[in-house]
């Protein structure tokens, strides 16, 4: 009996072998390897010489460079700025979405197509729909303000650079509330009800509910949403492309979308390899706080 | 009585402001991608129904614009990347799961980890070797780049089902007899076939949405709908119709997708992310 057991678990031990190889050659050939020649090629100078490229020994200069340029600085404050706001924007608002879904009133299926509805269109669906939508002749934006007697004559959205910067971040916190929302809104009801229930009997009001049941019941759920949130703000680069390209004046240009540009437009490569890894390095940061965040609860399972 | 009434009454005003502004403008674009010109750009905009027309989608199926291509490569590239994913996937969860690996934990860690990683850090070296090994613009080149964030979110969706089949299952079929790839090939996946199809879906919805590689590692042969849409607003700014039609007609397949299997989405994947 014994020995069948072990042979079994030999057995278990070589299949799980066979079955993770595939997906760990996949993952090694398209996560690790490029992260770390992005490292590489960050170091380098590259030149597009013919039809091949030639690599050249660079030193820090790269790095150095994003130091120097005005742009990449501020690229960098408006990416923070960008992700700041759309992080805090995107909380409050999907927490009151949540909220409102959670109660007996909003628990009809209907409101959960409607929040999938945003979050499933894609992405560039959702920029052509807001170029529309901002469109400063025939835009329905600058129609409803001026019915509305807000504005004299239309405003050019995506004209001015602060506006143009703001107008994009509104079109990208509208696509993400609902996924957000549908985060909180598992969190919440994982809360057990007995809490609202003693809560209630020690005579808490609605406010002091949410205060000292939900928001405490919430905490992974509101640590998580914010990490990822924070994580996809950085990335943003679908919006910037088809709204704005970048302009006016370069006003509108975040990290990503600046990396991609140094690469492919100016084929810079190293020092678009840098750009990158300034990124990684903030996501990479934000990722501990995300596994940090889940951690606990799977020593307490485990256990 | 009176603030349960006012409760009630601003939940509903709520309600009411969340899915205005949550479906208006996707309303808003459906029914101005069915206007001709002349009436989106009549002032104020004309949105008299007797002016109604499937015209803007015929012009944008036209075969000289690239959408319907884009819509076949699109579909081609997702069916493949969610198919080669899921199978993939599911042996590597099956193996974090239930087969004894070791530091099976902290691979799920690593593999969750790489969710975050921006695509330009992998983006451009992979392009550099991509452009040497002639992979640039074709499906299987792409297919393989969107494995890298298919993957990762299948295995760790599918490792929290496997982790739910009761044990005892797959003990009585070890007492039968069977070896684990057996047990795993006639107990364990008949049983999981409902996840397995959603996360595949899932996972074909991500892949038909992706727009930063496709932009970066298409050039002519496999634009997919995307890229097609994305050039057609820059090239033919003025022709607002269409560029909506084309929007929609991209947008119908996952939003379908995602309405249809809204169930799993909720309970699987949304769940999924927030417990480990």
């Amino acid at each position: 009996m014994m020995q069948t057991t072990n042979e079994y678990n030999r057995k278990r031990y070589r299949l799980g072998l066979w079955f993770t190889t595939p997906a760990v050659i996949v993952l090694l050939t398209v996560l690790a390897y490029p992260i770390f020649a992005s490292l590489v090629l960050s170091f380098l100078r590259v030149r597009f010489a013919g039809q091949g490229l030639s690599f050249e020994f660079n030193g820090l200069n790269n790095y150095a460079d994003l130091l120097r340029k005005e742009l990449f600085r501020e690229a960098l404050f408006r990416s923070v700025y960008f992700t700041v706001i759309e992080v805090i924007a995107v909380i409050i608002l999907a927490l009151l979405v949540a909220l409102m879904l959670n109660h007996p009133l909003g628990r009809s299926a209907f409101y959960r197509v409607v929040l999938l509805v945003p979050w499933a269109l894609a992405p560039v669906a959702n920029a052509v729909l807001w170029k529309w939508i901002f469109n400063a002749n025939y835009g329905i934006l600058n129609q409803a303000l001026a019915g509305l007697g807000l504005i004299k004559e239309n405003i050019i959205w995506l004209g001015s650079p602060w506006l143009a910067l703001n107008m994009i971040l509104l079109a990208d916190i509208w696509k993400a509330v609902p996924f957000i929302a549908l985060l909180m809104l598992a969190g919440l009801q994982n809360i057990p009800s007995y809490l609202y229930k003693a809560a209630r009997l020690d005579g808490a009001n609605v406010w002091q509910q949410f205060v000292h049941v939900t928001l405490p019941g919430l905490k992974t759920t509101l640590v998580i949403s914010i990490v990822l949130q924070s994580i996809w703000a950085l990335k943003v680069f679908d919006l910037i492309y088809v709204l704005t390209k970048g302009s006016p004046a370069d006003s509108t240009i975040l990290l990503n979308y600046l990396s991609w540009r140094e690469t492919f437009s100016n084929l810079d490569v190293g020092y678009g390899a840098a750009i990158a890894n300034v990124l990684f390095a903030l996501m990479f940061m934000l990722a501990l706080v995300y596994i940090r965040a889940l951690r606990p609860r799977q020593i307490k399972r485990e256990g | 009585m009176f603030r349960r009434f006012l409760t009630r009454f601003f939940l509903r005003f709520g309600l009411a402001a969340f899915t205005l502004l949550a479906l208006g403008p996707v309303v808003w674009a459906v029914v101005t991608s069915l206007l001709p010109l002349s009436s989106l750009t009549a002032r104020p905009i004309d949105l008299n129904p007797a002016n109604i027309t499937i015209e803007n989608y015929i012009l944008v199926l036209d075969s000289s614009r690239g959408l319907f291509s884009g819509l076949i490569n699109s579909f081609i590239i997702a069916l493949f990347t969610s198919a080669v994913g899921l199978v993939i996937g599911s042996m590597a969860a099956y193996a974090l799961a239930r087969l004894n690996m070791p530091n099976s934990n902290r691979i799920l860690m690593m593999i969750l980890a790489t969710q975050m990683f921006p695509g330009i850090v992998i983006v451009i070296p992979l392009f550099l070797v991509m452009s040497r090994t002639r992979l640039v613009d074709t499906h299987f080149g792409l297919i393989i780049v969107y494995l890298s964030f298919i993957l990762p979110i299948v295995i760790w969706i599918l490792k929290g089902f496997f982790e739910s089949v009761p044990m005892e299952l797959e003990r009585a079929a070890a007492v039968d007899g069977a070896s684990p790839l057996q047990t795993f090939r006639y107990i364990v996946l008949p049983i999981s076939l409902p996840p397995l199809f959603a996360t595949g879906v899932f996972a074909f919805i991500e892949a038909w949405n992706e727009f930063f590689f496709a932009i970066i590692l298409t050039r002519i042969h496999v634009k997919t709908a995307s890229i097609a849409i994305a050039e057609f607003s820059g090239q033919y700014q003025t022709l607002y119709g269409q560029m909506l039609a084309s929007a929609v007609l991209a947008s119908i397949p996952v939003v379908a997708l995602a309405i249809i299997f809204r169930r799993f989405i909720l309970e699987g994947f949304v769940e999924g992310a927030i417990k480990a």
